[in-house]
Parts: C-alpha cells; structure tokens; sequence
C-alpha cells in the first residue's frame, strides 16, 4: 500500500508548523496532527470570555528568525508585528524607571536614575549587541557531536571553534562570563541602579529555576536579548491578533505549499515496522502511515510517551529521564473594563502600550524565587505585564481592555500539588501585588484565567509546563540538547525526528528548531 | 654622556607571602639556581596553613586540611623526605540526620555503600558508580589542573600543543565521561546529586562539598564544579576532606620551610611589603613598610590579586580596563572560624564517649534545604542562623593541638558574609556569632557550653586583617566557573604574568586556584624559568 503521505509532523506548534512548511516547500507530501481544535500549542489566541481574546500562553514575539519569515512569506499569510516600544518599572517609593523606544529619551531617563549606568548603558548595550551577534551563528547552525570523529562534526567544531576565534579574546572571555555568571553579578559590574539591574535581569530568570543570583542566568539574559539584533523588527513586538495569529500565519503558509493539518488528531504511538518508522497510531486506533515523522512534542513526550519500550538505548532514556523541565511560571489574563491606572505615571499614557515589568529590585526577584525553592509560589512575584488590546484594539470589545500577566515564580512541584483553591490563591497574589502600583485594577477586573504550570501541561502538554520544552541552562544547550548525540534532530529510531523547543537552539517563538530539523531530514545541513 | 649607576640587583625572584604557595615558588626556583628571597608579612611563616595558639596551650589551624598536594609537586619538591605524616581518619565525615541518627562516610566503599543503605537500599546500591563517575571526573580535572590553563584561543603552535594534549586525555576519558564533564560542570550540585540519590542527609553530607567557601548555594549553577574540583587528588570515594596531617597543616608549611631553606632561599618574616617597586615599567623590587627597599629581577606575588594589582602597584602602571577587571574579581569570603578550647571532650548524644568517630570531620549539614536555607541568609547580607557547620576535634589526633587531657574543637561555619547588611564586624557581633555556634552544637552534644574555657572567633573581616585576605576569601577569589583556567585571575592574564614586567601573580587566586596546595606557586615558578630561558 502506498503511503499517503511521506512525512508526518506531530504537533501543530508553532516549531511543528515551521517544519512542515519547509517540508512541503521541498516537495514533500506532509501531515500536521494536533491534538487541540485550535493550532498553536503554547502560541495560541483564544476567546475565553466573550468578546476579549487573549493570547494565553506565550505573549509576546521577538525571536522568530527573520529567514523564516522571508522564506515563508509570512507577513502575505498574515502575519503582522506591531511594536512594543517601552518598558516601565514601577518603584516602591512611587517613581519608576522607564525605557523608551528613543535613545535620547531614554538616556534622560537613566540619568534622572544614575549619571553613571546613564553613562555605561550604550557601551553595554553594543557589548550584548555583539555577543549576541556571536552567538548568533552559533544558533543558525545545527550542533557537532564532540565525541563524534566523522568529517562532518569535525568539520562542525572547527568551525565552531574558527568562530569563537574570530571573536577576539576580549569579546570570547566576555560571551564566557556571559555564559556562566548569575545576571545580578554580571549586571553589577555595569549598573548601580537597583531597578535597572532587576529589570535587566529579570529576562535571565524567565522560563527557568534560577534566582538572578544563581549562575546561569546570564545566558538566559542573552538568549532574550537576541531577537533586538534581526532587523525584522525591533526589540518586542506583539502579534496582531495575538500570538495565535502568528501561528496561523506560520499554518497557512504549510498550507499554501500544499502540506495538509488536521486539528483534534491526538497522536497515541509513533509506529515502528521492521526497526524503522511506518508512520503513527491516532489515540483512536486509526493508523497513517509515513516513513518520515517529526515530533514537535518535548524530549519526554518524543522519547518515552511515543515511542513503546524498547526502542532507545538505556543512555537516551536515563538523559531524558535527567533532563530538568521544572516550570516556574504561570499566567494570570484579565478582561478589564476599564485601563489600570499606576501610581507613578497616572492616567493613559504611552506606558500602557509597553511593558510593564514588576521587578522593583534585586532583592525582591531573588525572594521571589526564595519562595519557589521551597515549593510555594511567590508571595510577591516578578510580573511582566502587557495590554494587548492598547496595541491591537481588536483584542477587546471598544473601551474595554484586556491585561497578560506572565508571572514568576510559580513552581510546577508546589508542596502538596496544585489545587483549584491555590490555584486563586495564586491568582490572588498576583492581582494584590499589581494594585499596589495600580490601585483600580481589583475592580476593574471583568473576568480572570488564571494558569499555573500544571495548567500548562495540561492544556498544551508541555511537561511539567516548562515555557521553553526544557530549561535553557548551559548543561542542557547545543549539543547537550535534548542529549549528547542525539542534538541533531535525528533519534535511534530509523525515520524518527524532533523538531521542538527541547532542541537546538531552546525556545521562545523562534521557529529555528523547526526549521532546521527540516534541513536536517532534507539533507541540506 | 648621561651615565647611570646600573645596581645588580640583589635577588633573582622575590616571593611575597609566605604561604603554601610562595614557599614551593621559592623552593622551586631556588632548586633552580635562583637566588631568592621570601617576604613574610606576619611572625610566622605559612599564611592560612599556620597553627595558631589560640589560649596557653591550645592550638588551632585556620584550615581544616592542607588541599590536595599534586603529583607533581610532590615529586619535583621530594615530600616522602619532608618527614610529612599523612592521618588517615575514618569515618571521614559524620552527619546527623536531625533524627538521632547519623550518616557515616568513609574512605572504604563498601562501608560507606553499608552506612548509607540505613537511609536508603537505592543508593547505597548506586554508591560504587558514583563514586567512581565523580573519581573519573575529578581525574581529568586534576589533569588540567597540573599545567597552565588551556587557551583556548590559542593560535601559534606552540600554545596549541598543550591543548590539543588536554583534549587527548579527555578522549581518553571515554565518550561517555567526556559529556558527563561537560554536563556536569555548569550544574548546580543539588541537580547533580538529585540525578542519583535520594536521601537528604546523603545528599547534604556530599552537597557541602559544592558549595565550600563561594557564596552561593547547592542549587547555584556551578557547584557541581566546586564539588569535582574539591575531589582533586582524593581517593575514590573520599569526600569531604582532604590530606590531612599530622601536626595539622603547620607541618607542611613548616617543612616547606625548612626545605626552601635549605636550598638557599633567605626568608624574611614581620617584613611586610609596602609596595612592588617599578622602574622603566618594570618591576625591580619590593619596598618594605620599614622602608627598606630590596632589588630584584622578578617579583612573584603569592599574595591575592587585588592586593597584589590594586594595593601593592601604582594604579598608573596598569590599564584602566585592567584594573576594573580586577576590581570585578568576587572574592565574597564566606566562612568563619570559632575555636574552642575545651577541659573535655563533650559527649555527643549517640556516639562514642571516646569520640572514636570524630577522628575525621563532624557536619551539620542534613540536607540540601538545609544548606540552600542556610545561604538565602547570606544573599541579604546576614550570618546564616542554621548554618553549616563543619566541626573537627585535631587533638583526638594529635594530643600536641591541647594540653594533657584538654581538646580542641575547630569549627567552620558557613555561611558568614564579609560584608554585614546595616553594620561591620566588631567585637559584640563576633561575640554573638560565637555563642549561637556553640548554642547549635550544644543540640548534639548538651554538655559542650559547660567545658568551654576559651573561645576564639574568626570572621572574615579578621581574615582580611590578620591574614590579608580580602573580604576573607580564603580562595583568594571565589572558584566559580567564570572564575577558573583561563578567566583566573583574570582573562587575558591567566599564565601568571601580569602586564607589567617583571611581576608574576602565583597564589591561590591564580590558576589552578585554591585547594590545590602550591600548583599556582609552581606552575608560576615555571613560567618565571621559561621566560628567562625565552629572554
């Protein structure tokens, strides 16, 4: 029987629908299954309560690889990223540290703070322009095996290596520190400004169980300061129609290179004959066959959920059984009907168009995450706000509003589990400690979706809900992603390959594992 | 024509510091033909491996153990003939369970594989793997650890040799211990220990290990490093302490003396050193504090970076990126010292009377939480209120540490910060620490209060003034991964030559750093040798 199809792509996330779509450009015939009605996995647009839309989970874009967007002409699918321009941090003594698109302005800004960070902030913004410029590369390529004697990784590391080399001393040692330091320490050697520093720091903690002093989260910093550099857009944008609709942007494009995506598809069993795919088992039995299938799943749900026992070496199993998942955050959407007024700059300003991050100092994340250590959530947690419908009037009925809150830290292992009632609790928490700098916002609040990790895994099966399928710390990068010589997309299983966020090069909506998983099986690498 | 009296200088090498380290410098280099010199600071040589009579009688050693002492010192210095004593305690490490019950680790596998299965069959099962997998690990550091660090942006020839040796031994290690490395060194020790055990006072008994003298906690990135690199020349097996001698570390650094000596090295105590002084933009010389200025080709400084770079030099002679890069170092010392000198030995609720189990070293270390707790203190500014308490009794064995009959307990506690949220160190805090140290240990030994008859407190601000340290980093700057091979003490400045002439940097805050008794002194020694061959 001839198959219908030569390749099947499990999960319509946005890294599964990358790689279909560059599958079918190469002529392939391809099957996208997802489990949901809806495509996206965590990048998602839902209407949970009539008339606002929120984008659930992830919120907001920066990283997608601009020759993704080129190569899938993505804006003629759809696709269509309006500017997020500012950050505001509110303080405790009802001031707040702004950062505007402008750079003048934004160096006033700083001064008002610190004459001194004012000073040191261009030369580090130019340094993390160019490690992040350095690591850039290194993101584009897919990872050597450093045990492995074949040309082609030898090849690899050479020119890994000729690359760190071309870097210069000054700016490897630098991408080193970067690469093992806490942020807070690697901050200080920059900036007195405490709001500065914690706000800065506050996207090395994202995603991850580090504290801003734990080394390791420098890179994190790094890793999110990577989408500034493309030129596709600047910094932070916000999809238009929320993050769902750069999922359908990334879908219609599949689409239109003829690949075919059915939604309500939950994939039990990847289907092994004679010791190579043949194709999948649907959870109700019906089987499709395909001698190439991609799992955009997590390393745990690719290797141990899919596949039967039996099929991977001890080594493998034992690595994904090791690798650390351990959500730390959550996510609290509001339908508002009317805007959050903040303490420190009252009324509708530009600011509610931004960023709003609540990350009032260094002490304050780290005890944060002090609370999360022990399994509890964060009494008062680090907050990254925005209001989407300020940007994107559709998002919310006219005069009304709708409010992300990405929230950190809120730790899948809570002592004695999740319940509905600490669920609340949670949500509670969040919602005090936003009112402390924008009073009105309790009773303006029309509806509230509160998501924990395990919400998170629940929803859209990423294990133990961790945002970037596996934390981004140094033991679980490059070629140590999801494992050691299983980093190249490829598994031991004959026909079998990954193409998520729990490989090279980690999450974010990125779309690079995707796509160079894609290159991988076209034999293009 | 302008003449200029051009002096000889007087010595070939000044040391400054006459630690572990600048004591194998100087024998090094003495051994080498040079003429050397030795400037001391304080009356006694030895630095932090000096004994310290602490109450009439009673002795204390600021260090628990000596490091570990490398191959290849040992065998270019001779030590079998120094007359050096090695005590081979067993248990090696005691730990209350906080149950009544305690975990006992020796250096015997199998024993220590019987003590654990108390807490749990698991992993005593799991025991001889791991502990072979941390042997394997900590070998291949040792393996870098006995030559200048790696560089890696190494483009002549000559550099990359070494290198390309390195990675040799590293394949050697086998594919899989050769990722194991990699993975293993940027995790955080509480994720490494999680991997393969379960029970909480195992894994806080190993998890100390990691996280000794930086300030961070068990669940930092890192401490997986700082947990291998603590193993280096240990035996399978044997963690938590290294060689110990008899005498206490006195001994080695008073055979380090009496060695170097004898090969012709003239040392100088109570001669502190004011300045290095620089002519030319080259170092010359040392100025004491008497003002007394003596003249040299080379001068190695086994003291701490910042001191060396930052005190002794003109900020002139340096670039300003250089300097900042100095000042950027963490040194952040984390540990204090309270001494007790004791009219008996207490008796400790489920041991022995005859304190037959704390020949090696007592720890109050339970759990990972417990030391994770134990550091958010720290974070703010504040001594840990349950800290980590590593305790040794040295007169159970060596009587010389206390009079007839008497003892002496030696305790380390971490975590203590240097720098105090809303306050210094002074005499009523030093005080306070010391009675809520005793206070803990009274909870499991409830006599100990009573058999008190001095104490001694030590915090890192003493550190500083006494020994020199700064912010008491016993170190001489954190060991943490950007802080190690070839970003110590700094990078660009890793093979022990600093950027101005004639000056070396050979104590623990260069490569291979603390811990590793007198490496950083010899391999410093050798690259002054090597550039005077190249000159």
């Amino acid at each position: 029987m001839a198959n219908a199809y030569d390749a099947i792509v499990i999960g319509g996330g946005h890294n599964g629908l990358v790689n279909a779509a560059y599958l079918a450009r190469a002529g392939k015939r391809v099957l996208v299954l997802e489990r949901r009605h809806l495509l996206g996995g965590a990048a998602v647009t839902e209407e949970i309560y009539p008339g606002f839309k929120f984008s659930v989970f992830s919120y907001v874009v920066s990283l997608l690889r601009p020759e993704i967007i080129r190569d899938l002409e993505l804006p003629r699918h759809g696709l269509h990223i309006l500017p997020l321009e500012s950050t505001i941090t509110p303080l405790d003594n009802g001031d707040y540290l702004g950062s505007w698109g402008d750079h003048d302005k934004n160096r006033q800004e700083l001064y008002r703070h610190s004459p001194r960070d004012a000073e040191a902030y261009d030369l580090f913004g130019r340094l993390m322009q160019h490690m992040a410029m350095a690591v850039k590369p290194i993101l584009g390529m897919i990872p050597p095996d450093p045990t492995s004697l074949s040309p082609r990784d030898l090849l690899g590391l050479l020119k890994v290596g000729k690359h760190f080399q071309s870097l210069g001393a000054e700016r490897f040692h630098a991408l080193f520190k970067l690469m093992t330091m806490s942020s807070a320490d690697y901050l200080d050697e920059w900036f007195e400004f405490d709001a500065l520093k914690a706000t800065k720091s506050a996207s090395g903690i994202i995603g991850t169980f580090l504290g801003p002093r734990s080394p390791g989260s420098a890179y994190v910093l790094l890793h999110h300061y990577m989408g500034e550099i493309d030129g596709a857009f600047r910094a932070w944008g916000f999809a238009k129609g929320g993050t769902g609709a750069i999922s359908n942007a990334i879908g219609n494009a599949a689409r239109a290179l003829g690949a075919t995506i059915r939604t309500e598809a939950t994939v039990a069993k990847v289907l092994i004959k004679h010791g190579r795919t043949a194709g999948v088992v649907l959870e109700n039995g019906d089987e499709i066959l395909a001698p190439i299938v991609v799992s955009g799943l997590d390393p745990r749900r690719t290797f141990l959920d899919l596949l039967e026992p039996g099929h991977l070496p001890d080594e493998l199993v034992d690595a994904v059984k090791r690798f650390k998942f351990r959500g730390s955050s959550g996510k609290v959407n509001l339908a508002l009907s009317e805007l959050p007024n903040f303490t420190c700059l009252p009324g509708e300003g530009a600011h509610l168009r931004g960023a709003i991050s609540i990350s009032p100092s260094l002490e304050y994340l780290e005890r944060a995450y002090d609370d999360a250590k022990y399994g509890d959530f964060s009494r008062n947690p680090y907050m990254d706000i925005i209001i989407p419908s300020m940007i994107d009037p559709g998002m919310a009925p006219a005069g009304k509003h709708v409010m992300s809150i990405f929230v950190q830290y809120a730790p899948y292992h809570l002592t004695g589990g999740w319940t509905d009632a600490k669920r609340e609790a949670f949500g509670d928490a969040v919602v005090n400690t936003v009112a402390k700098y924008a009073p009105n916002l309790p009773k303006a609040i029309l509806y509230r979706q509160v998501i924990t990790p395990l919400d998170i895994e629940n929803i859209t099966g990423l294990t133990e809900g961790n945002i970037f399928q596996g934390e981004l710390a140094l033991h679980q990068l490059f070629f140590l992603r999801p494992a050691s010589a299983w980093a190249k997309y490829r598994t031991p299983v004959r026909g079998y390959y990954q193409c998520g966020a729990g490989t090279h090069p980690g999450g974010g909506i990125m779309g690079a594992s995707g796509r160079l998983a894609a290159l991988e099986i076209l034999g293009h690498a | 024509m302008r003449t200029e009296t051009i002096m000889a200088p007087t010595f070939d090498t000044i040391v400054i510091g006459a630690g572990v380290n600048g004591l194998v410098a100087a024998a090094t280099l003495a051994k080498a033909g040079q003429r050397v010199l030795v400037a001391e600071q304080r009356a006694l040589a030895g630095g932090t491996a000096a004994s310290n009579e602490f109450a009439p009688g009673f002795r204390a050693d600021l260090l628990h153990d000596v490091g570990a002492i490398q191959a290849l010192i040992a065998q270019e210095l001779e030590f079998s003939g120094l007359g050096l004593h090695e005590v081979r305690a067993d248990p090696l490490v005691v730990t209350p369970d906080g149950t009544g019950k305690f975990l006992f680790l020796s250096r015997d596998i199998a024993k220590s594989a019987e003590a654990i299965r108390k807490f749990s069959s698991k992993d005593a099962e799991r025991w001889p793997a791991f502990v072979a997998r941390m042997h394997r690990l900590a070998g291949f550091l040792d393996v870098l650890y006995s030559a200048p660090a790696p560089d890696l942006l190494a483009s002549s020839v000559r550099e990359l040799l070494p290198l390309l040796k390195v990675g040799r031994k590293l394949r050697g290690l086998g594919k899989t211990d050769m990722i194991e490395l990699l993975r293993t060194l940027p995790m955080s020790v509480s994720e490494l220990l999680d991997d393969w055990f379960e029970s909480d006072v195992l894994k806080g008994t190993l998890g100390a290990q990691g996280i000794a003298h930086i300030t961070q906690g068990p669940r930092s990135g890192g401490t997986a490093f700082v947990f291998l690199h603590n193993h280096v020349g240990n035996d399978a097996g044997a963690f938590r302490g290294r060689t110990r001698m008899k005498g206490g570390v006195q001994s080695l650094s008073s055979a380090l003396v009496n060695l170097a000596k004898g090969l012709g090295v003239q040392l100088r105590t109570d001669a502190a050193v004011s300045r290095i002084l620089v002519r030319h933009e080259r170092a010359v010389g040392i100025a004491l504090r008497s003002g007394e200025e003596i003249t040299a080709s080379t001068v190695l400084s086994a003291v701490d970076p910042r001191r060396t770079l930052c005190d002794l030099v003109d900020a002139s002679e340096f670039e300003p990126e250089f300097l900042q890069a100095v000042r950027n170092i963490k040194f952040r010392g984390s540990v204090a010292k309270v001494h007790l000198a004791l009219d008996r030995l207490p008796a400790f609720t489920g041991l022995s009377n005859d304190g037959a189990e704390l020949g090696g070293v007592f720890s109050v270390s339970p759990s990972l939480d417990y030391l994770e707790r134990a550091y958010d203190h720290v974070k703010y500014g504040r001594v840990s209120t349950a800290p980590w308490l590593e305790v040794m009794v040295p007169s159970l064995v060596d009587p010389s540490f206390a009079p007839a009959g008497k003892h002496v307990m030696s305790i380390q506690v971490q975590y203590v910060p240097y720098r105090l949220r809303g306050g210094t160190w002074d005499a009523a805090r030093s005080a306070s620490l010391g009675d809520a140290v005793v206070a803990l240990l009274a909870q499991y030994a409830p006599d100990l209060p009573n058999v008190v008859r001095h104490r001694e407190v030590i915090t890192p601000s003493d550190l500083e003034q006494k020994y020199g340290l700064t912010e008491g980093s016993l170190n001489h700057g954190e060991l943490t991964l950007d802080q190690i091979l070839f970003m110590r003490p700094i990078p660009g400045s890793a093979r022990y030559r600093m950027p101005l002439d004639g000056l070396y940097l050979g104590g623990s805050g260069a490569h291979p750093g603390g811990g590793i008794a007198g490496t950083p002194g010899y391999l410093a020694a050798r690259q002054i040798m090597a550039d005077r061959k190249r000159a």
